[in-house]
């Protein structure tokens, strides 16, 4: 029995134990402690990712339709189970206490929530481990039905929102499904050796068809621009510690089957080879450019939202594109720094999901208008999120400004300033809609209702400030990670990152995240001693204020928090055209046309014939392909 | 030992500097309104005022935190930019590493307005922000433009480049002048410091800020007016050969902005977004453009 | 503590040598360092842009305008004032941080001037809050205004111009006169008496009966505390 096996049955063990003691009050505490058994696991297998590239394969396999179906881990997939469980570990850690009993009390189903997580996680295990094209299928339709069930717990609205993401995971599967039938039908085998030394010789269209299909069907899951609609709305639906899950790592999980089909079976030379018109526009800068746009778009619709958790599932959005676009510009450093991302996000992504989760449990709202002062009644948990904002935003000290970094570094080598100026036009916009959401969450006026409330509990601060802790330590030390990425790096055939334990040391500008960080905190205790030169500050209450000589009293609303940046809205406002969400309208409308006409064909005689008709033309179909 | 020496004596010579700037915007200002401008020790005596006040009002820790942030995050960037003689942790972060830290203080100084609790502090904060989204745009482009031209992003490097060769501004003379229509913005001068608006929000951040809270912003701004200076002279002028040429390289820098400051009215915010996005944004392309191709 | 609770002529003893020097310099930095905060209450208002601008341009001597009350050094009072505009110019002045200094410009703030017969006019400035200076004439022309800012200048650098601290230390005697003018439910939302305890300005006539009639309605004016529980959990923490 492999490490493997111990993991995905350990995961397994989860799944049935919330399955059959789900209802039982210390049910969340044992499930953490599965977890973190198979976090210690998955650990113990760190040579992996470090210096053995041998895959830890399991020890089960299957034969089907003369494909062997098989299952391994690799360096590729430590690094992306490593946030996986870390996330989901941490998340399970926070809805035991308080806030799963608070949450049971207002009539959510923590049974439910707990057996969609173990569920998720049994899934995105088997997918991460998938030793070919079949049984990452298998895999893939897993953790779609996983993220759903884990999506449509939470009331009616939840419901529909997981149903609409169920409508695009399908239509992804498809894609895939017709993706690997052209493969299957060209080569004959689907492990993922013989897919790669299949795919060189093929033509271009095909090959044209095969990445567009692949690309779409994981991207979708992905939330890549144009199919990212599903995923804002599903996720800030989704309970709390949920959203932190699916927000963190969920989606990575099309990243990763991109990274694994698109990036080592096609490789990226290739798919720059594969050019339209006299060869400008390659598939690489295709992919490179849905990044682009991934950042740009979501994050300024994320900085229109009104809600705390909808904000963040767009940045959620937002933040793929960097990943993608580090991958596809595919340098060392640049896909060091996309790879780095996608732990730097789930880190921070998942802090910010449980900040705001913690909101919603104390004040039973996160609508960003009515909120704001609250760093008086939770002061820890506006430092979590000031920490979760600026990593998120990518600035020094934390771990964000490293990915970010890399990326833009990359792209000055690269030569690429549209992309360059893509990226940093996302940053400052993410800047922008941060500050907005600690803002109009924690500073300003502390607003009547909110004056008893308490801080969070220590069930749950604990969990985010471990993952505060990560933020800052792998801003600090991004050498941590980097040699996991690095590993990650070699696994798909990338050329791998030389870097050091506090950055990149490079000819031409490098990156000493251990001197910047010291020489910021070192700023900061200067800031200090120079700030207490002067006399001593007196507090005094917050409304002793200026208001033009207008006297504030207590019901007086001395808030701004709608319409944050009035003056840019008043310039990009009318930019703003809905473009995807009328075009989704459109195929909807479409495909109902489409659905009615059907009906209409089959209602209106001998429906039998028509059976025998569909039976007849796609038999000769497949004996004729056969 | 001598690294020690330097990142102690880099933000100190940037205080210092970074006040005498402060005194020649006061004085260019004075001049272009036929005054006499204020005495030379004018910056230092109202910094010195205001740490010394007897009151000084705080809305709460963050309050505190801020102006900490604020004055520290300054320091800190200091010891990124080469200066002569000496070049601190230069070779460490790099043009884009400063870029970024330089929103630290930002970022601090805006958590210190939000905990104030005044909606015109929040309202000029929300305009500063998006004054940086005007701004960052085509000054990201320069930056990217220097860097690739340069082959490189570490500033000690581009200096000594510039000094064997050629200066920036010969090699991309429309990328130094996108540089230049964006320094006033980047310094909050006239006419695009509409999040200061005195007469409509209450001079928005400080709307709140008495005492040293106020003395931290001034100390802030010496130091971000020195940063812009360095900078710019760094990537386009090649940075500093001795003192004497480096100080007349800086001052010269900051004192363009201002002199033609008066000229124009304040910028709403939308026409602030217009005027950046248009013009710079069209040079540092075009500059972009003619350094690529 | 008990030692630096005296009436202006406090004597605090400095344990630290330069004690003086540090002193001095405040005092030299804070007379050539004036931020104003022109309250524009009547006519005088319009001698002021002269006084800035480029006939006689005020900032030579380091005085320049400010916007809000925490900035301001001094609350400039430029001409009659009417009860509703008190109201202000106290919130205002409370606002004001302390090093403070009041000028009255024009006859108006002296005597209520040609607005003396007038129902709606506080006429004696000096008896709502202490003013430093009287820049008298109907209106006083710039070269007044700076010969004032002069006079208020060498006061401050010579030390003399302490009548800051005669508002915490005879606090009672002031808001009894307000009380007069506005009633008693009179009362801004600063804590002028808790600010006179922070630093150790609270004198024997701090306090009194106005204070008392002050406190029976006065909404609780603490600042907001950190803290992580409700204090009715018992753990409360700063």
């Amino acid at each position: 029995m492999s490490a493997f096996d111990l993991l995905l049955g350990l995961a397994a063990v989860g799944v049935a134990y919330a399955w059959v003691f789900g209802r039982h009050a210390r049910c969340g505490w044992i499930i953490t402690l599965v977890y973190a058994i198979q976090f210690g696991v998955l650990l113990s297998m760190g040579g992996l990712a470090y210096s053995g590239r041998t895959p830890v394969a399991a020890s089960f396999g299957f034969q089907f339709l003369g494909q062997s179906l098989h299952w391994r881990l690799d360096a590729v997939g430590w690094f992306f189970a490593l946030i996986t469980l870390g996330v989901a570990l941490l998340a399970s850690g926070f809805m035991a206490g308080e806030w799963g009993r608070t949450w049971r009390a207002r009539g959510g189903s923590l049974r439910g929530l707990h057996l969609a997580l173990a569920l998720n996680v049994f899934a995105m295990l088997v997918l991460l481990a998938s030793g070919d094209l079949l049984s990452l299928f298998i895999g893939w339709e897993l953790v779609s039905w996983a993220s759903y069930l884990l999506m449509a717990l939470d009331g009616v609205r939840a419901r529909d929102a997981a149903l609409r993401y169920l409508t695009y995971a399908l239509a992804g599967a498809m894609a895939i499904l017709a993706g690997i039938v052209l493969l299957w039908v060209e080569g004959g085998d689907l492990a993922f050796d013989a897919v790669a030394r299949l795919l060189p010789g093929l033509p271009d269209g095909r090959l044209w068809l095969l990445v567009l299909l692949f690309a779409s069907g994981f991207g979708i899951k992905m939330g890549l621009l144009p199919f990212h609609l599903w995923q804002p709305k599903a996720y800030a639906l989704t309970p709390g510690p949920g959203a932190a899950f699916l927000g963190a790592i969920s989606s990575r999980m099309g990243l990763f089957a991109l990274l694994v089909v698109v990036i080592r079976l096609f490789g990226l030379d290739r798919l720059a080879g594969l050019s339209v018109p006299f060869g400008l526009f390659s598939a690489r800068d295709l992919l490179a450019w849905v990044g682009v746009l991934t950042i740009v778009l979501p994050t300024f619709t994320a900085l229109r939202q009104q809600d705390a958790r909808r904000l963040l599932a767009w940045h959620g959005v937002g933040q793929t594109g960097y990943m993608l676009l580090g991958v596809a510009v595919g340098s060392d450093l640049a896909s060091a720094g996309g790879l780095m991302h996608v732990f730097n996000h789930a880190s921070y992504q998942a802090l910010l999901f449980l900040v705001v989760a913690g909101i919603l449990h104390r004040t039973g709202t996160t609508d960003l208008n009515r909120l704001g002062g609250l760093v008086a009644r939770m002061p820890l948990s506006f430092f979590l999120m000031l920490v979760g904002i600026i990593g998120l935003a990518g600035l020094p000290p934390m771990n964000g400004f490293v990915s970010k970094w890399m990326i833009y570094r990359a792209l000055i080598d690269a030569g690429s300033p549209l992309l360059f100026i893509g990226a940093v036009i996302g940053t400052l916009g993410t800047i922008l809609s941060v500050y907005k959401l600690l803002h109009n969450c924690f500073l300003g006026q502390l607003r009547l209702e909110h004056q008893d409330i308490e801080e969070l509990r220590w069930t749950q601060l604990v969990p985010m400030l471990l993952l505060a802790g990560v933020v800052f330590v792998t801003g600090w030390f991004p050498g941590l990670v980097l040699d996991w990425v690095g590993a990650a790096q070699a696994a798909l055939g990338l050329p791998v990152l030389a870097h050091t334990l506090g950055g990149v040391a490079r000819a031409h500008g490098g990156l000493d995240m251990i001197w910047l960080v010291g020489v910021l905190l070192g700023g900061f205790g200067v800031g200090a001693l120079v700030f207490l030169l002067g006399g001593r500050a007196r507090r005094v209450h917050p409304l002793d204020n200026y208001a033009g000589g207008h006297f504030l009293d207590s019901h007086t609303r001395y808030q701004y928090s709608d319409d944050f940046y009035a003056g840019l809205m008043h310039r990009i406002g009318p930019w703003y055209r809905g473009l995807f969400q009328r075009g989704e309208e459109a195929l909807v409308a479409w495909v109902d046309l489409l659905s009615l006409a059907m009906q209409g064909l089959y209602r209106q005689a001998r429906p039998a014939l028509w059976l025998v008709a569909a039976l007849v033309v796609s038999l000769s179909w497949v004996l004729g392909a056969a | 030992m001598r690294l020690g020496f330097e990142l102690v004596m880099m933000p100190l010579l940037a205080f210092v500097i970074g006040l005498l700037m402060v005194l020649l915007l006061r004085r260019i200002g004075a001049r272009l309104q036929r005054r006499v401008g204020p005495p030379f020790l004018q910056p230092l005596y109202d910094v010195v005022k205001l740490y010394a006040k007897r009151t000084q009002v705080s809305h709460g820790l963050i309050h505190e935190i801020g102006i900490v942030m604020a004055v520290g995050g300054y320091v800190a960037t200091e010891t990124l930019l080469p200066v002569p003689g000496m070049n601190g942790l230069a070779d460490k972060g790099g043009v884009i590493t400063l870029a970024y830290m330089m929103m630290v203080p930002s970022l601090g100084l805006a958590l210190g307005v939000g905990q104030c609790a005044n909606p015109n502090g929040s309202i000029g904060i929300a305009r500063a922000l998006t004054a940086m989204l005007a701004y960052d745009i085509p000054f990201m482009l320069v930056i990217f433009g220097a860097a690739w031209v340069y082959g490189t992003t570490d500033l000690s490097e581009i200096i000594a480049l510039q000094q064997h060769g050629a200066w920036g501004v010969e090699r991309m003379p429309l990328l130094a002048l996108a540089g230049l229509m964006t320094l006033p913005a980047l310094m909050g001068k006239q006419p695009f410091e509409i999040y200061v608006a005195p007469a409509e929000i209450a001079t928005g951040p400080m709307v709140e800020m008495g005492g040293k809270f106020l003395g931290g912003l001034f100390v802030m701004q010496a130091f971000q007016l020195y940063t812009l200076g360095v900078l710019y002279a760094t990537l386009f002028l090649g940075g500093g050969e001795n003192w004497p040429l480096f100080l007349v390289k800086i001052f010269a820098v900051v004192s363009i902005p201002m002199t033609i400051a008066w000229l124009y009215p304040r910028y709403r915010t939308e026409d602030m977004l217009s005027a950046m996005w248009r013009w710079p944004l069209l040079t540092a392309l075009l500059g972009i453009a003619m350094v690529m191709i | 503590m008990n030692d630096r609770v005296q009436s202006p002529g406090e004597r605090v003893t400095r344990t630290n040598p330069l004690a003086h020097v540090f002193d001095e310099l405040s005092r030299f930095c804070r007379s050539r360092s004036l931020f104003i905060l022109h309250y524009c209450t009547g006519c005088g208002a319009i001698e002021l842009p002269p006084a800035m601008t480029s006939r006689f341009d005020m900032e030579r001597l380091g005085i320049q305008p400010m916007v809000t009350p925490r900035q301001a050094d001094i609350l400039l009072v430029t001409g009659y004032v009417s009860v509703k505009t008190l109201k202000r110019i106290l919130l205002t002045y409370e606002q004001m941080a302390a090093p403070k200094y009041v000028i009255g410009i024009c006859s108006c703030t002296v005597n209520g001037g040609m607005y003396w017969q007038s129902y709606a006019t506080a006429k004696v400035l000096k008896a709502y809050l202490p003013v430093d200076l009287y820049i008298a004439g109907c209106m006083p022309r710039p070269e007044a205004v700076i010969t004032g800012m002069r006079a208020l200048m060498d006061d401050i650098a010579a030390g003399r111009a302490e009548s800051w601290k005669r508002y915490y230390t005879h606090y009672d005697h002031y808001l009894g006169n307000q009380q007069a003018l506005f009633g008693e439910n009179w009362q801004t939302p600063t804590d002028v008496l808790a600010e006179a305890r922070h630093y150790g300005l609270l004198g024997e006539r701090s306090e009194g009966e106005h204070t008392a009639l002050l406190e029976r309605h006065q909404q609780p004016l603490e600042p907001l505390t950190m803290r992580l529980r409700a204090p009715a959990g018992g753990e409360e923490k700063a």
